[in-house]
């Protein structure tokens, strides 16, 4: 047992810090700077500054220095999301480029498609999003029915996909359509295109999420083009390379999300020390009390599981379906801190501003988006299905 | 950055598992259980306690023990509760812990070299019944005084530590009115203790710190005594709903249970990491140790109890036989579920610390 980090862990820290002290502006940090300005202009705001992190060498943390990555440990990564955590930073405008297309592009990818795809996605160059489910296929993403029939030196898609995250950002999109009927099979006859989303068989429309914001939605294709090369990890192995994608997620340590969700907690609490309740600061209520110690009783197991797939990582272990726990963890631990920030606040979490000089604008966004982190990515339910029966062993 | 036991910890962990495994099984735990009038300490198994070094880990070398961390001593109570072995080995490490850090050299040398080697037997009186503040007893011209309530082995003990408003003192069994009482969990035996000008001697340098502190490792042995129990609880449930066929099927693939199973064996693996880390907090006197121990009895009292009775419930009705293993494990998860504080008095002291310093 040894919570310290490394020598050289510790100077990437304070380098990283150095760098985000002078490269991340202090009102760029705080919410306010982001009010009133558009879902377009935000993201562009994002956009650049991540390209202006990635051109000083802050990207691609563990990815090999051949790929414009930093050749970095899970340690490095770890520090660096934590970073960037407690410096408020922008969210990335890439995620699911960084988290999922580029490992696998590095793994299975053809030489031209590693050359064409890697750099622009670190430096931002190329948003891509993920085109996996449709209205007939979420948790059961073998339903998937969007069709690619082969003419000439192309694929011609129709279909439609649906709650696609930065739809209306993007420049590309690694998609999942059927290239052959499925012999008998519904995961075979399934290949993953990457389609260029500028062009006039492609359509992208929002869709209004119960934060008013429209971080996602959908795609729709007819006859939209994909050049046949585009295909990645070969034609009909569209499930496998699904699967060895999403698998990439795994590593994850999730201490950026402890530190975020952390941060808010000090806020919230902040809060039960300033608002009344019952003549009395809501603090002292002895029911939120308890709320207040059990959500920081989890968050605080978030970060000692943090610790532990860090150690696991770093000793070159696959965590498997254990992954599973990690994300469940952290979902279901957002949601708590969430429940408590509403409780706290009681009837005023109806408004934005409470009290004169108090905007809640951010936190109220926050508990609402808890809400979607159980459903994406593996709903909670089908998570609690892999840990049963991957980790557990019970029966299907 | 290395969040996980030692090599030597883990040998640790499989020396104290296969002794239970060979010598001290599920059959010799019913004895103690069927036969409640015993005093819950077979022989054979407190001189294996004592010969393995098991009741020493926390003695410093120079007092004859192994001079080992909290850590340690958490993977032996681990262990011990996966195997809900009976025993007052909690409460001779107690006194040990008490007299360690509280008591001078001459008092750690009068009583530490015994309890390492086994020879003297301990039990404690720290909080008064049911609570995690206020102590048992008060103290005038140097006698105590107090209805210390139920203590776990007292009837056997050598020496009892107790706690009164000046410090810890060491008080001689002798010199107490002990009653026997049944125990719902038999795999401990209990007795009430009444002092009524009872002699006790003064541990030197003990503080209201120094009583925290103790009171804080008697908390996290406690989670990890839980978190073996519920691990224990959840596997053996784990193996049998695989197996157990209803409907044309093993009921362990119906969501409804394993979708249970999942999450407990979620909420078990945190409680395991918080019992561990808090541990650990104390062996390297981590600014957030306080905070550490709470959060560990919380979440260990918290998943202890689910698991248990999800024990029983998804054995069905062989689950709530007497024969079956399942409610030694339910009662020992109850009986510590509540023992140096519960979960929701931590989270209170989880809230005096957060919220009310600032
Ligand atoms: C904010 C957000 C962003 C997203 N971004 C993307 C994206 O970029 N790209 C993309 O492809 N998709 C994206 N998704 C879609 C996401 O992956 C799906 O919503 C998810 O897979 C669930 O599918 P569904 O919505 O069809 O729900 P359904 O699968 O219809 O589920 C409905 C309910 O049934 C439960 N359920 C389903 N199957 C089972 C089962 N076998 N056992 C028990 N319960 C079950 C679910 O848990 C859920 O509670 C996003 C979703 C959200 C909310």
């Amino acid at each position: 047992m040894d919570l310290r980090f490394s020598k050289e862990d510790e100077d990437f820290r304070s380098e990283f810090q150095a760098w985000l002290a002078i490269n991340l502006p202090q009102e760029m940090r705080a919410p306010e700077f982001w009010r009133g300005k558009s879902d377009d202009e935000q993201f562009q705001i994002r956009r650049d500054w991540e390209a202006g992190k990635a051109e000083a060498g802050y990207c691609g943390i563990q990815w090999p220095t051949e790929y414009g990555g930093r050749g970095g440990t899970p340690t490095m990564k770890a520090i660096y999301d934590e970073e960037l955590a407690k410096a408020n930073a922008p969210r990335s405008v890439n995620p699911l480029g960084l988290a999922f297309l580029g490992p696998t592009v590095m793994a299975i990818g053809t030489d031209e498609q590693k050359r064409d795809i890697i750099k622009p996605l670190l430096h931002t160059e190329t948003i891509w999003c993920q085109g996996f489910s449709e209205p007939g296929a979420g948790s059961d993403l073998a339903a998937l029915q969007m069709k690619a029939d082969q003419r000439g030196d192309d694929y011609i898609l129709n279909g439609q996909k649906i709650w696609t995250t930065n739809a209306m950002h993007g420049d590309k999109i690694f998609t999942l359509a059927r290239t052959s009927p499925s012999e008998g099979s519904r995961h075979a006859g399934i290949s993953m295109l990457l389609v260029d989303m500028h062009q006039p068989g492609v359509e992208a429309r929002p869709l209004k999420q119960i934060t008013g914001e429209s971080e996602f939605g959908e795609v729709f294709f007819t006859d939209a083009l994909c050049p046949t090369a585009e295909v990645l990890g070969g034609e009909g192995n569209g499930w496998q390379t699904a699967m060895l994608l999403l698998s990439f997620e795994r590593g994850s340590s999730a201490i950026g999300q402890y530190t975020e969700f952390r941060h808010q907690w000090d806020l919230v609490a902040n809060l039960a020390q300033q608002l009344e309740r019952d003549g009395q600061k809501a603090a002292k209520d002895p029911v939120l009390r308890q709320k207040l110690a059990a959500s920081l009783v989890d968050l605080e197991c978030l970060k000692y599981h943090s610790w532990h797939i860090l150690t696991q990582t770093s000793q070159g272990k696959d965590l498997g379906a254990e992954a599973s726990m990690t994300k469940m963890m952290w979902s279901e631990t957002f949601r708590k801190v969430s429940d408590t920030y509403e409780a706290v606040l009681g009837t005023a979490f109806q408004v934005p501003d409470p009290q004169p000089g108090l905007s809640l604008e951010e936190l109220t966004t926050m508990a609402l988006w808890s809400r979607s982190c159980t459903i994406w990515g593996g709903s909670q339910q089908v998570q609690r299905s892999i840990v049963a029966e991957r980790v557990l062993g019970l029966p299907r | 950055m290395k969040f996980q036991l030692t090599d030597e910890q883990r040998a640790l962990q499989d020396a104290v598992r296969s002794y239970l495994r060979d010598k001290f099984g599920p059959q010799q735990i019913r004895e103690v259980y069927d036969n409640p009038d015993t005093d819950g300490v077979p022989a054979s198994l407190w001189k294996a306690l004592g010969e393995q070094g098991w009741l020493a880990v926390l003695v410093p070398e120079a007092h004859d023990g192994m001079g080992l961390g909290l850590l340690d001593a958490a993977v032996i109570a681990r262990t011990l509760g996966a195997g809900t072995v009976p025993s007052p080995w909690l409460g001779t490490i107690l006194v040990g812990e008490a007299v360690r850090l509280a008591g001078s050299d001459e008092q750690k040398k009068a009583v530490l070299p015994r309890l390492a080697a086994g020879e003297t037997k301990g039990a404690a009186a720290l909080l008064p019944t049911g609570s995690l503040t206020g102590v048992p007893a008060t103290t005038t011209n140097g006698t105590l005084t107090g209805n210390l309530g139920l203590v776990e082995y007292a009837g056997v003990a050598d020496t009892l530590v107790v706690a009164a408003q000046d410090g810890l003192y060491l008080v001689d069994p002798a010199d107490a009115t002990i009653t026997p009482h049944a125990s719902l969990d038999r795999t401990v035996r209990l007795a009430t203790v009444v002092l009524d000008g009872a002699p006790g001697e003064r541990l030197e340098n003990s503080s209201p710190g120094v009583l925290e502190e103790v009171l804080d490792r008697a908390a996290i042995l406690a989670a990890n005594d839980l978190v073996g129990v519920a691990r224990k609880a959840l596997s053996d449930t784990v193996e049998y709903d695989k197996t157990r066929v209803q409907f044309g099927k093993p009921v362990g693939s119906f969501q409804a249970i394993k979708h249970h199973l999942a999450d407990l064996h979620l909420g078990i693996t945190m409680a395991e990491h918080a019992a561990t880390y808090a541990a650990h907090a104390f062996d390297v006197d981590a600014a957030d140790k306080h905070l550490a121990a709470s959060i560990a009895k919380t979440k260990a009292g918290d998943v202890a109890s689910e698991a248990t009775g999800a024990m029983i419930q998804y054995h069905g009705g062989i689950g709530y036989t007497w024969e079956h293993d399942s409610h030694f494990y339910l009662k020992r998860a109850k009986r510590l579920e509540y023992q140096y504080g519960d979960a929701s008095q931590h989270r209170e002291r989880i809230a005096r610390l957060m919220l009310d310093s600032a």
